[in-house]
Parts: structure tokens; sequence; C-alpha cells
């Protein structure tokens, strides 16, 4: 090895070692970290709620007297990244409060560091039960996928008047196979009857081994809480088939993309979900969508940059509560949140950091997206 | 002259005796920057050491494969699935596991087996390395692409059982909630034993046999070697380690779900040793080291900059821009990777300071 060879390395090594040095910085601010998936697979998520956020922030940019500074962190949608991202957001960046992450996998591995550190968190999206199970300091501004389960089941019971009904789930997504279970736990409940359960994989292009299933059993209507691309061919298919019963779906399928793969096929497939612009009267929403839309233009304040802009609130709004940065004082305040007015409806913490909200039912028309009606808790 | 032999003999055993006292001052010292880091590290550097170390593990042990035997395998993720799930499931606590299990209960043996973390860990490698066993057959009926693409389909089989066998593993909700086993000693602890273990049986007149069916296969059988059980062998302590790997990454991110065991997790291991030098295990442990440290150091070019007044916001995504530049000037200047297929060893440190000085 040349000198010149040793000494290339030698820098190497030093940038090595520097570079994983801390940094401080001045206190007349007040930090919020956001770990989200900002590339990789559901980059589209992460860039919703990180425009929502920005949103939000425009919105309130001071608490305590100081200025708000949100400090991002890409995730690359991994578990090993969404851990790092929350030590370095604690540790180096010293934030006071972390929005994310955006899917609830990677929240499970950010969640039990930022616990550690007695640090709040606040998820957009993550709305798998498992999440804040047995954990102080971690939040959400979503329901859950049991509620949103379980509503769906009395909607589809009570407005749909529905006895009979065929699930079919995603079975590669723990979101699908979630609301999948709660909805039949409460349909049977209510006194209905599941004809039918198939399963399908995300990637899947042929669904008619499982839509033929459907057909002989002749369900009054069709559960497939799956996500759009998956939900839109489904229905194109059993349109073809024949099949006219109504679909009904979660809010992982309310996509712009569905009705440009799906069609005429769509019309009439329901979703329960977290927004619709319609449903959103409180003044704090009005604002906020003329905001999205005068910076997003040709876009609509969709559930996802909403949630995140409700994450944001949330939190700033404990922090004034508890008139402190402190990690254990905002988690006080966090957890006494009651009907606080956000974008997506009025938001109280129940138990676990898990928000009861309102929900609202949303069907396609006309190629759109139609506000139907609200669900209260 | 019986004399040189004789001198040359007392110099190969001074040479010996040299190496492995260097080689424990190395370890002493790897232990000492450890203990400093455990002490006055932050839990940022503590993190990235971790990462690195289980990286180191996987990469020394996936290289063995594609390295040494020459053999293009895209299945280590499968084995690194089987050791997280294997060791999670040992060292959950019966509370824990009714909490995660919300769905469909955990299956009855399962629900009640415990053990400290060491069993568990050995239990995840023992158990993945039992399943590279039962594929061999069928993985090394064939060579080439063909080998590439079954070893591609197990990683795929186990990756969807994880996702369907709710009984077991929780299905696509995963596992959270597990004890943080995993610190600087474990994952440095285990990646010394498998760096020493590998270059060892590398070494070994087994790794000679695995090279020799590396660059002609026909060759070596010709020799008098098999090449099924040297494949076998590689294939089986390969698959040990990253078996106990995975289950270190499990007890240091407490939380697993099939989505952290995609062909992604095989790429990223690909990377690493084509970086570092396919074949070389030193290239190995160098290609872990730069990926699992250059991930994090490359935020710097997503940060928000202040240039002259100017406001440039940052652009998530730009540090893979920017490592993929790093990979392709690696490829195009160093084909073979950073250490090609040489290996860093005491003698040939000092050969090279002894006459790199000389010639400078």
């Amino acid at each position: 090895m040349s000198a010149k060879r040793i000494l290339g390395w030698t820098s190497v090594l030093s940038i090595l070692l520097f570079g994983m040095a801390g940094i401080c910085l001045a206190q007349d601010i007040v930090k919020i970290g956001a770990y989200l998936p900002m590339t990789g697979a559901v980059a589209a998520y992460g860039e919703s709620e990180w425009a929502g956020i920005q949103i939000a922030k425009e919105m309130e940019p001071e608490v305590l007297g100081k200025k708000i500074e949100t400090v991002l962190v890409d995730t690359k949608s991994d578990k090993i990244e969404a851990a790092n991202a929350m030590t370095l957001l604690v540790e180096k960046e010293k934030v006071v409060g972390v929005l994310g992450e955006a899917i609830s996998g990677n929240s499970m591995a950010g969640n039990p560091i930022s616990e550690a550190a007695k640090i709040p968190t606040v998820s957009p999206t993550a709305t798998n039960p498992l999440v804040n199970q047995g954990k102080q300091y971690a939040f959400r501004a979503c329901f859950i996928d049991p509620f949103q389960g379980e509503v769906a089941a009395r909607f589809a019971k009570n407005e749909l008047k529905a006895q009979t009904v065929a699930v079919i789930i995603d079975i590669a997504q723990d979101y699908c196979v979630g609301l999948a279970n709660f909805f039949v736990k409460e349909f049977v409940k209510q006194g209905g009857k599941v004809l039918s359960t198939t399963y399908i994989q995300t990637g899947d292009q042929d669904f008619s081994a499982q839509l033929s299933a459907v057909q002989a059993a002749k369900p009054d209507v069709i559960y497939a809480p799956n996500y759009y691309t998956e939900d839109a061919l489904l229905a194109k298919q059993a349109r073809d088939l024949g099949i006219k019963v109504p679909i009904l779906t979660g809010d992982g399928a309310q996509e712009e993309a569905l009705l440009k793969i799906g069609g005429a096929a769509v019309e009439n497939m329901y979703f329960t979900g977290h927004f619709h612009k319609q449903a959103a009267t409180s003044a704090r929403a009005k604002e906020y969508i003329k905001r999205f839309e005068e910076k997003h233009k040709g876009k609509e304040a969709d559930a996802f940059s909403a949630l995140g802009a409700d994450a944001y609130f949330l939190l700033v709004d404990a922090i004034k509560r508890a008139g402190s940065t402190e990690g254990p004082k905002i988690r006080e305040a966090l957890a006494k949140t009651k009907d606080f007015e956000g974008i997506s409806g009025k938001i109280t913490m129940g138990e676990n950091g898990n928000p009861i909200k309102s929900m609202v039912i949303n069907k396609v028309e006309g190629g759109k997206f139609v506000y139907v009606t609200t669900v209260n808790p | 002259m019986p004399g040189a032999s004789l001198f040359g003999g007392w110099r190969l055993m001074e040479r010996t005796r040299r190496n492995a006292l260097l080689n424990l001052l190395a370890l002493l010292a790897l232990a000492y920057a450890l203990y400093l880091f455990d002490r006055y590290g932050t839990d940022y550097q503590v993190r990235i050491l971790n990462n690195m170390a289980i990286f180191i593990t996987l990469a020394v042990s996936y290289n063995l494969i594609n390295g040494v035997c020459g053999i293009l395998h895209l299945g280590p993720n499968a084995f690194v699935a089987i050791g997280a799930y294997t060791s999670a499931l040992l060292t959950m606590s019966p509370m824990e596991k009714q909490m995660n299990y919300i769905i469909e209960p955990l299956m009855w043996p399962f629900s009640v087996l415990n053990a400290p973390f060491l069993v568990a860990l050995i239990a995840g490698g023992l158990l993945a390395a039992f399943f590279a066993f039962l594929i061999s057959f069928p993985v090394f009926r064939v060579r080439g692409d063909y080998l590439a693409i079954v070893t591609l389909g197990f990683g795929e089989v186990v990756r969807v059982i994880c996702n369907a066998f709710q009984s077991v593993t929780n299905g696509p909700l995963g596992l959270k909630g597990l004890a943080l086993h995993s610190n600087l000693w474990w994952t440095w602890g285990v990646a010394v034993v498998t760096i020493t273990a590998v270059s060892k049986l590398v070494q070994s007149s087994y790794g000679r046999a695995m090279k020799a069916i590396r660059e002609d296969e026909i060759a070596a059988r010709a020799m008098g070697i098999d090449p099924f059980k040297h494949l076998l062998m590689a294939f089986l302590i390969s698959a040990f380690f990253s078996g106990v790997a995975g289950g270190l990454l499990a007890h240091l991110i407490r939380t697993i779900s099939p989505t952290l065991f995609t062909f992604f997790l095989t790429f990223n291991l690909l990377i690493m040793i084509v970086v570092g030098g396919l074949g070389s295990t030193t290239g190995a442990v160098i290609g872990a080291a730069l990926f699992a440290w250059g991930g994090e150091a490359l935020r710097i070019v997503e940060q928000p900059v202040q240039v002259a007044g100017l406001k440039i916001p940052g652009i998530p995504g730009m540090r893979m821009v920017v490592f993929s530049l790093i990979l392709m000037v690696v490829i195009i200047f160093a084909r073979h990777g950073i250490m090609g297929r040489h290996e860093f060893s005491w003698d040939w440190l000092f050969h090279k300071v002894r006459f790199g000085a000389a010639r400078d």
C-alpha cells in the first residue's frame, strides 16, 4: 500500500469518526421530528403526509412563543432505517416530539426507542392495533383497524341492508387482514352471515377463481378491504362476470388511481375512510383545505395529508396545553386530548393513545369520490 | 541446504507466533473500542455499530457461497427470516405472545416455549441450517442462473409462508415487543466468531476445494473433490450464521414482519460483497461496514442547506443517488471490488510496510 492510499484510507476513517459525532444547536426553537417513508415502497404516503405537515406548520408556526422547526428524516420504507431515523431524531436532533411513521411495521421499529427516551410520537396513519399496545408515549391521529372493520360491518348491516357477505382479503397486507377479521367478527355479532372467504395477494392480476366462489355464494355485499390496484381490478372482473352486488372497502382503496384503473366498474363502490373534503366543516379544516389547494394546484386535499396535518396539530396543541417541551408533560397533555377540532374531525384520545373519532363513508359516483355520511363512534 | 530449510521453518514458526499475538492484540483493541462506545458513545453511534456488525456477519457468511464457492445464491433472506422468527418465538414472554396474536392464537408448542437469548440464537441458526439442508438437494442439482432462480424462489416461499402461517408467525401483522438483547458485545462477538470460522474454513483444505469448484467444477471433480459435499458444507455454515444474524437483527429492532425479509435484503447483501470484492472475507467486512455506516452518513446530502442566504430544501432520496454514483465509481475503477480476491493478513501488511516504504 503506497503512502497515498494510506492517506486516503485515513481520511475516510476520520470522516467516519467525525461524521458520527453529534451536533448541538441553540434552544430558541422547538424542534419536532418527522420520520416518514419519503423513498421506497410506500413513498407516496410519506410524501402526502409531509405535504400536510408543512401546511399545518404554515398555519401554526409557533408554540410557547418559540418558532417550530420540523426535521424530516427518510426511512426508505424500511424497519432498520426507521429505527436509525428515530435514534437520530431523538439523540442528535433532540426533538421534543416525533411525527410518524406512516406505516405500522416501521412505527413498531421506532416506538421502542422513543418510549425509552420518553419522547411522545404521533403517527398519522399507522392503523395496526399492535403499534401502541403497551406503550406510554405512542399516539396516533387515525383510528385503528378494529374500529374501521366494526364500523364497516355496521354500515353494511344497517345502511346497505346486507344479510350475507363474501369477504376477499389481500393476505400479504397486515392492514387488509386486520380489517377483514374485525369486520367479520362484528358482522356475525350483528346477526349477519359470511358466505365465503377468499384470499388474494398484492400484485395479483387474475381474480376469477375467487370471484367464481363469490358468484356461487350469491352474497348481498362483497367486503374487499384491499389496496386500490387490487380492488380496481377485482371490481372490473366482478362486473365482467355479472356480479352486481355493492363492493365495500376500506380507506386504502380510496386513491385517484382506483378511478383510473377501474373506470365504470368501480361506480357505487363504498369506502370507510378517515377524511372527505365535504365532511370537514370546522374553520381549521376549511382554512387547511384552502391552503392545500392553493399550494398543490389540481390536487384535492386527501386523507393522508389531512392526517399528517392532524398529527402535527395534536402534538402542537399538547405542547401548548402542557406549557412545556418536556416529554412526560407533553405525553400527559396528549393523553388528555378531548374534542380537538382536527382536519379529519373531532379527536378524543382514548385508551393506549388510540383516538376515538368519527368516520366518513364515501362512494364513487360519476367517476368521483362522493361523501355519503359520517358515522360517529 | 538443510540449514536454509531449518532456518525457513524457524521463520515460519516465528511468523505464526507473531501473527497469533497480533490477532490477539487486534481483538483486544476491538474490545476496548467497543467498551469505549458502549460507555461513552451515543445511542445513534451504538446503533450504527450494531447494524454494522450484523451486516458483517451476514455479508461474510453470504460471501462464503457467492464469492468462495462461486455459486449465485439469491435466498439468504429466507435464512435470516427463519433465524429471526425462531429466536423471537423463543425469547418472547408468554404474556407478550398473547398480546401479539390478536387474530389467531399462537400454536401450542410455540406458545409455551421459552429459552435464553443464546439458546434462541443458536436454535435460529440451526433451524436455518436445517432448512438449508432440505433445499440443498434440489438446489445443487442445477448450476448458474438456474440455481439463482431456485434460491430466489425459496426466499419468496419463506416470505409467503411467514405471511400465511398466521398461527405461528402472526402473519403480516408481525411481532413486536421483543426484548432488547442485542448489544455491541453480542453483535460484534458473533461477527468475530463468523469471520474467524469462515476464514479458517476458507484457508483449510475444504476451502481450497471450494475454490477449485468455483474455478472449474469438472477439473475439481477429476481431482477427486466431491462438489456436492463441499457445497453443502458451505451452504449449511452460511445458513447457520445468517440465521444467527437474523436473531440478532430481530432483537435489535425489536419487531419483525415479513416485509423485513424481502429480496431487497438479499440485494443489499449482494451489493456489499460485490463492492468489497467477491471471494474476499476482508472485502465482505469492508463492504458491510461501508454500507451500514455510509447509508447514515449520506443523510447529510438530504438535509436542507443554507448557501449565502439561499435556502435549499433537502431532497429525500438524494443519498440513494449519491450512493449509486459511489457504487458506479467503485465498479469502474476497481472492477473486482475494493479488495478483489485479496485478503488482509499480517504477513501482507508487514511485506507492504517493508517494501512499500523502500519503494516510495
